[in-house]
């Protein structure tokens, strides 16, 4: 974009960077120079100033947070139900070390329950196979490179998936676009077809493992496919 | 980075004033936003195009499609913008947005038919219908269409696309990539990537490169072919198989060997440092060719 003259226009950034006044010195001279030369630039920052002042005229005014801390402060007080102070048992053996006793039971089921539910998570999202916890740092579709070296349960277990989010297709079908659910079905006959003809080759080879790799692959894109039609609803 | 004070207001001539709509209503928004923001973006028809900046702020720019109602909704953290979807059976008039947002936010920009690109933007970009382009540095890239064009030409730690019938091309210095169509062509042309997974039902797969060294590449096709264009100085092991296809050799004298019933493989070891690199086949076939 440039002006009639052929001097190109103002970028975003430094368009805003007028309208709010965070223009290093130098930069808004050369900036300040080019408004008083450019009509639409000029318009267009002065129509940014005026969005800006009508948003901070909109806004409440600011709390200092020193001000607010004491009520915030006696809120949290009043709503506390558990005494901080521990109490000491008539046995001599104090309330504490039983608190601590159950919190650390509690603890250690807590944490079974959160890494069960990472592994059933993890499984779910990877086609219920994964029977470790996946590492934190995984990247998504991890699972899948682990489904690549055993691809006749990988077969079986995408399949599994697929037959859920079909039938989870099917009930919302009513709630798909027209056009796109004619693409699914055009999409999921070109895959059928590649999986019959696998599947086929399979009951005459059945222990030959580049076709059960073909099918594990076939599969996972029925799978994607309805992943990503599941998306477009 | 400077932090801006304003806070966002949306402007919008035209639909918003309940004057009489223009055939495309301009729009403006700006808002004050944390470096690493989070926004859902929606625009069923036209075009948006996202960029990456250094300025702490979401600024949106464009044109409202005729009788279409622009939404903005956002705190410092991130919010929602975009086109409201119109009643069932009726198409969205094209709307075309600019979305300037801080490098290090991530996005989920979703389309029917409306076009997406992106520059030095992460995050999940989803199209049924539109063309998705996106390039520049991003820390992830999810990119998805039922139908449209894919064009990557970004520098990402991972990349995930998938897409129908539309052609999947895959550039820039991507180092773990996921990618993937039904029908349409596949090309992968990056030096970079050090783990890959291309695939597809019966588009044809090309591959332009060198698997630089520990690189584990797999190839897999139903009836499609898959074309490995390597260079002279390529090295590591090939690992080719192919059900009911033929395997062409072009890079070197090696023939590839029948197994009555199970097809044809072909081993290239071209030795020195190099990748891992298996293709597999129903139908296809697998060419390997040199410069």
């Amino acid at each position: 974009m440039t002006t009639p003259e052929g001097i190109p226009h103002l970028t975003e950034a430094e368009r805003q960077g007028a309208a709010d006044g965070t223009l290093a010195s130098a930069r808004r001279r050369a900036v300040d120079a080019h408004l008083s030369a450019c009509d639409a630039c000029d318009a267009d920052v002065a129509r940014l100033r005026g969005v800006i002042a009508r948003a901070r005229a909109s806004e409440p005014p600011p709390a200092p947070l020193d001000a607010l801390w004491p009520d915030i402060r006696a809120r949290i007080e009043r709503q506390k139900v558990v005494p901080l102070v521990p109490a000491v048992t008539p046995n001599g053996v104090g309330r504490s070390r039983v608190a601590r006793v159950v919190r650390i039971g509690a603890g250690l089921v807590a944490a079974g329950l959160v890494a069960a539910l990472g592994m059933s998570v993890v499984a779910r999202r990877e086609g219920r196979v994964v029977v470790s916890p996946a590492p934190v740092a995984a990247a998504p579709g991890a699972g899948d490179a682990r489904l690549a070296s055993n691809p006749a349960d990988s077969s079986r277990l995408y399949e599994q998936e697929v037959q859920t989010l079909l039938d989870e297709l099917r009930l919302r079908r009513a709630l798909l676009r027209p056009d796109v659910a004619a693409r699914m079905d055009h999409d999921v006959r070109v895959i059928d077809a590649a999986i019959a003809e696998l599947q086929d080759a399979l009951r005459e080879d059945p222990n030959n493992p580049a076709l059960r790799q073909l099918l594990a692959a076939s599969y996972r894109q029925k799978r994607d496919l309805l992943r990503r039609v599941d998306d477009a609803s | 980075m400077r932090r801006e004070i304003a806070s966002g207001i949306a402007l919008l001539l035209g639909t918003a004033a309940g004057a009489q709509p223009s055939p495309q209503a301009p729009v403006l928004y700006r808002r004050a936003v944390e470096p690493t923001a989070g926004f859902k973006v929606y625009n069923p028809a036209g075009t948006v195009r996202v960029v990456g900046w250094d300025r702490d702020s979401i600024v949106v720019r464009g044109r409202v499609g005729r009788g279409e109602r622009f939404y903005a909704g956002s705190s410092a953290r991130g919010g929602k913008l975009g086109i409201e979807d119109r009643a069932e059976g009726v198409d969205s008039r094209p709307s075309d947005l600019v979305i300037y947002v801080p490098r290090r936010s991530q996005l989920s920009v979703k389309t029917v038919s409306a076009d997406v690109a992106g520059v030095d933007v992460s995050g999940w970009f989803y199209s049924v219908s539109g063309t998705i382009h996106l390039s520049g540095a991003a820390t992830s890239i999810d990119a998805e269409s039922m139908s449209g064009n894919v064009s990557l030409d970004v520098s990402a730690p991972w990349v995930h696309a998938r897409t129908g019938d539309g052609h999947l091309l895959l550039r820039g210095a991507p180092q773990d990539a996921d990618v993937s169509t039904i029908a349409g062509t596949l090309d992968v042309a990056t030096p970079s990537l050090l783990r890959g997974r291309f695939a597809s039902v019966r588009g044809d797969i090309h591959y332009v490169g060198a698997p630089p060294p520990n690189a584990i590449f797999e190839f897999s096709n139903h009836s499609g072919s898959v074309d490995c264009l390597l260079p002279r100085e390529a090295a590591g092991v090939f690992d080719l198989s192919t059900v009911r296809g033929d395997i062409e050799n072009g890079f070197t004298a090696v023939r590839p060997a029948l197994q009555p019933g199970r097809g044809r493989t072909l081993r290239l070891d071209l030795g020195r440092a190099g990748g891992h690199v298996s293709v597999r086949t129903f139908t296809g076939t697998i060419r390997v060719r040199g410069p």
